[in-house]
């Protein structure tokens, strides 16, 4: 045993009380949203007669009294600050999750398992917003978002379109020479294939990237490293051996930013959209002008039509004929055996042009359902 | 110069050209210049812009270095390489930069666009071989104490591998003359033409190790009909860490870009004149076919 490996071990423990406490305040905030006052002191009581329960502690109950004490009053000061919510599914340090936080900085962003967990956590209203991934450009549509999508009533208020560029992670100090082996999620394996071969490494597949990001943080495997976001290397204390390893040159997805209709939050975003429009400009002149950050404005909506012969091609001639640009068209299963019509286009929603194709195309569709009108923001 | 089955030129056939970030080395004169060591971002950021300022065509900085001493500063490794490929997004300029170890090679060459063999691992076969397997364009220097045909067969080495994108690079070479840290061999770039088909460059720095010789051996290497310099700069010389006695300042480098620019404009205007002439120079090719024949 040596001085230098025992202070490894306190930094390694450091690191997981500190991941932990940030778990913990996550859960806290969650909690305001299911009770009226900040302060519940009969709560309060019981978690500290349960941690003075478990005291196999060295430390004396005085002190993990005192100190759980601060951890409840510096929660209490959170749920006071009136953070907005926004949910993203996988770890932290995931690509959602760096979209979130360039979408709203300052937004508390919470992990959650699978995307109908963000559906339901919107809908229910203990999330102000979701954000979900709807397509990629190596992987193509994100299915299971998009089936979820057509039947949910949650509205799109933004979007972020979002460059994904892998990153060898690595421990702190560790020699590139000796790393044998990479952990990340399959499709990520998949998209730096050539890499990986080129220096000799064998890909492992984990959950998720910033996951594997997290798990080498925390579980410090010799020769190994992660494959995951620039992000997830800053929030695990990881050094990146090289960034951009994926073997195509573009790799982007496109994140939906969704928001309960009529909800507080929605209007909030809404407001913000409208302000930022006015103020920076939308639209083909803020992308020529090659600012770090184009922003769009575009429509979402959802459709079907029936079964006939030409339907289809009718409805979308409107938006040919008012020179409407369409940015994606997909379709989706919205019941066993009916597929519903996913349409992206731009424009505002007050355009002129925009509000006539949409009430011609209502004429035409079987049913027709504006998703939202927002501004797409291209990080 | 029997077994040269690859570097050796062929009847008809032409001279190679390897093209690096758009620029074509075995056409016209390529110059590469930075400091012996990458030292700082802030010193290699510098140097490249000022390298790129006075015309040269990439950006060379040692991240790994094959000292004489090992308590000598070693190189920052891994962290030169991304300072490297720093530079290069902010100048455009396409990076050379040594490797020395074989468990190297794969990284260096994820961050450089060429990669250098120093003389001292010229016969590193293993190190050649992993180099041809990187598929990547390789300048091979010429040992200190190699011969024309040991350096060209190290060449075979990595074109054996498959990878054809090699420039070779005379240096120096040892002799009793100590004034000079090495013996610049100039005569051996229009030898070499004769018999291989790679580029051939010349580093005046190493080759000669005198401030004050790198200028004269410039022109000297052109005129001889090298493809292209590799030359050493630093921002600041009298603070490097590395071949402090060897290193131009961005000043000198500049003076030096004028009159290589200049004379190479001259020397295609006396070969153009002496080819509506119709006059040739005695064929080195038939003396060394002799000589080798000879052996």
């Amino acid at each position: 045993m040596k001085l230098e490996d025992l202070r490894g071990d306190i930094d390694r423990i450091d690191a997981r009380i500190v991941a932990l406490l940030s778990e913990r305040m996550e859960k806290a905030l969650l909690t305001k949203r299911f009770k009226k006052a900040t302060l519940d002191e009969g709560r309060e009581q019981a978690v500290l007669a349960a941690v003075a329960a478990r005291s196999a502690c060295l430390a004396e109950p005085a002190f993990t009294e005192g100190l759980y004490r601060a951890i409840m009053a510096e929660s209490r000061r959170m749920q006071e600050r009136g953070l907005s919510l926004l949910g993203f599914q996988g770890v932290h340090g995931a690509y959602s999750d760096a979209a979130a936080r360039a979408w709203l900085p300052g937004a508390a962003t919470l992990p959650c398992k699978d995307f109908k967990d963000i559906f339901d956590g919107v809908q229910e209203g203990y999330l102000d917003y979701g954000i979900v991934p709807v397509e990629n450009t190596l992987g193509g549509t994100v299915g299971q978002v998009n089936s979820i999508l057509v039947n949910s009533e949650l509205r799109i208020v933004g979007a972020v379109d979002l460059p994904v560029e892998h990153c060898l992670l690595a421990l702190p100090g560790q020699d590139h020479r000796d790393i044998r082996y990479a952990y990340s999620h399959p499709q990520a394996l998949a998209q730096c294939r050539r890499f990986l071969e080129r220096n000799r490494l064998d890909g492992i597949s984990y959950f998720d990237t910033a996951g594997s990001a997290r798990m080498l943080a925390e579980e410090r495997p010799r020769s190994t490293a992660a494959i995951a976001g620039r992000f997830a290397a800053e929030l695990y204390g990881l050094e990146i051996i090289k960034e951009g390893i994926q073997d195509a040159a573009t790799n982007r997805t496109r994140f939906f930013v969704l928001a309960k209709e009529g909800s507080a939050a929605a209007e909030q975003a809404i407001a913000a959209a409208e302000a930022t429009a006015i103020a920076g400009g939308t639209g083909k002149q803020a992308e020529e002008s090659a600012s770090p950050a184009p922003i769009l404005r575009k429509c979402s909506a959802v459709f079907s039509t029936d079964d006939k012969a030409g339907t289809l091609f009718t409805l979308l001639e409107v938006f040919a004929k008012a020179g409407i640009n369409l940015t994606r068209i997909e379709s989706a299963p919205y019941e066993p055996g009916d597929y519903a019509m996913f349409l992206d286009f731009e424009g505002a929603e007050g355009d002129e042009a925009v509000k006539k194709a949409i009430a011609q195309a209502k004429g035409l569709a079987s049913s027709f359902r504006l998703l939202g009108a927002y501004l797409e923001r291209k990080l | 110069m029997k077994n040269l089955r690859l570097t050796g030129t062929k009847e008809g056939s032409a001279r190679s050209i390897v093209e690096v970030g758009g620029v074509r080395i075995g056409e016209g004169l390529v110059v590469i210049a930075g400091p012996c060591a990458v030292e700082s971002e802030d010193q290699l950021i510098r140097t490249a812009v000022a390298v790129k300022e006075a015309g040269a065509t990439m950006l060379r900085g040692g991240a790994f270095k094959p000292r004489t001493s090992p308590y000598a500063f070693q190189g920052l490794g891994l962290q030169g390489l991304k300072i490297l490929d720093k530079a290069r997004r902010e100048t455009g300029l396409p990076i050379v930069t040594e490797v020395i170890d074989t468990r190297d090679v794969s990284w260096v060459g994820e961050y450089a666009d060429i990669l250098q063999i120093g003389a001292r691992n010229m016969q590193n076969f293993s190190l050649l071989r992993e180099a041809g397997k990187s598929g990547r364009p390789i300048l091979l220097k010429r040992g200190m104490y190699s011969t024309l045909e040991e350096w060209l067969n190290c060449a075979e080495y990595i074109l054996a591998e498959g990878n054809a994108q090699i420039i070779l690079c005379e240096r120096g070479i040892r002799s009793f003359e100590t004034f000079t840290r090495n013996t610049l061999d100039l005569s051996i770039i229009p030898a070499a033409r004769s018999i291989t088909h790679l580029p051939l460059m010349v580093d005046p720095s190493h080759g000669t190790g005198v401030l004050g010789l790198i200028e004269p051996m410039s022109l000297a290497a052109v005129a001889a009909g090298a493809d292209g310099l590799e030359i050493e700069v630093h921002i600041d010389p009298s603070s490097a860490m590395s071949d402090k006695d060897q290193q131009l300042s961005p000043e000198a480098f500049a003076r030096l870009m004028r009159k290589i620019t200049a004379l190479k404009a001259a020397l295609k205007e006396i070969d153009e004149a002496e080819d509506k002439r119709g006059v040739k120079g005695p064929a080195m090719a038939a003396a060394l076919a002799a000589e080798g024949a000879a052996r």
